[in-house]
């Protein structure tokens, strides 16, 4: 079932990340495999010294690809690099992603805030990753923005949905499709989050760490979609006392 | 001198004589002079004076 994001038409609730790859050749077959259509990437300076293999080279051409503002510390920073991914790429998808604390990388709801006006105004379709708080998640659904992006726990961390109680309001009120982003260590992290009711979830850390980043990204991409699935059907609610399966009559007992 | 990428390096003319001889790949590269992006069609016609600080970025993977 294909549904609508940024002014595009997708199938695939799965985003991944292209981060801490150990060699970016894995990319084209990690797509084809797990049914990735987006990808994000992020800007940075090239040494002049040094030359690399250029991650472009490695991304399919029907893959969405999403630039992401890591390194910005302000509002500022975040839209120049913004305007940096749209002249490299022509893709108007951009992730703002404004992080001021180094050690829990916890991103700058406010200043997010700031670059999502600016970026929408310029025609950008906007993704902003922002701590789990429906308020912030309220302005940026006003301001314009594509989806939000809040995070289950701080990136890298592997923890999985830390915070239920702070994304589900967020899932629930917020019309605009919500992303779950960061700290979805497993499958069974990422099933969560679909069964919670997200749009969709994206994921770097777990995939490009695994042994096999392929293998782990199918892995992921079939958790988005059996969580998915359950959400649609619904939910079963959960009971206090044991509700037997099998039959409680026509027993097998003597005397009964 | 001109800091390319916060090194120090050689003047150039232009941004298009500095991409060429350092080798970078054009189709890959955004280029901003003092922190502003100049646009492509532009690097010809862009001339370096000393001191100018200039970034050449591509993208690198990242989620």
């Amino acid at each position: 079932m294909s549904y609508q994001i940024g002014g595009r038409n997708l199938k695939s609730r799965f985003f991944i990340g292209s981060g801490k790859l150990s060699s970016y050749t894995v990319i084209p077959k990690m797509v084809e495999k797990a049914g990735v259509e987006v990808i994000t990437v992020a800007v940075r300076r090239i040494d002049p010294d040094a030359k690399h293999e250029n991650v472009m080279d490695f991304i399919p051409e029907q893959c969405v690809v999403m630039v992401n503002t890591s390194g910005a510390r302000s509002a500022d920073e975040a839209v120049r690099i913004a305007r940096i991914g749209r002249e490299l790429t022509g893709s108007d998808w951009i992730k703002i992603e404004v992080e001021t604390d180094a050690k829990y990388l916890l991103p700058d709801n406010e200043e997010t805030l700031k670059a999502a006006e600016i970026l929408v105004d310029e025609g950008f379709q906007v993704f902003p990753y922002i701590s789990p708080d429906l308020v912030a998640a309220k302005k940026l659904e006003k301001a314009g923005v594509a989806a939000v992006m809040p995070l289950a726990a701080p990136i890298g961390t592997n923890k999985g949905i830390t915070c239920a109680a702070l994304l589900q309001p967020i899932i629930n009120e917020i019309e605009i499709p919500v992303i779950i982003d960061a700290g979805l260590g497993r499958p069974s992290h990422a099933a969560s989050a679909m069964e919670l009711g997200a749009d969709a979830v994206l994921a770097n850390t777990a995939i490009a760490t695994a042994t096999d980043p392929i293998m782990m990204a199918v892995a992921m991409a079939k958790a988005v979609e059996a969580g998915r699935m359950a959400y649609e059907m619904g939910l079963l609610a959960e009971k206090d006392f044991a509700d037997a399966s099998s039959p409680l009559t026509g027993f097998l007992r003597r005397g009964a | 001198m001109i800091k390319l990428n916060g090194k120090e390096k050689p003047e150039c003319k232009n941004i298009d004589t500095l991409l060429g001889e350092h080798q970078y790949d054009r189709k890959r590269v955004a280029v901003l002079v003092n922190g502003e992006i100049v646009k492509r069609d532009n690097w010809a016609d862009f001339d370096l004076k000393p001191g100018d600080e200039v970034d050449v970025v591509t993208f690198v993977g990242g989620g």
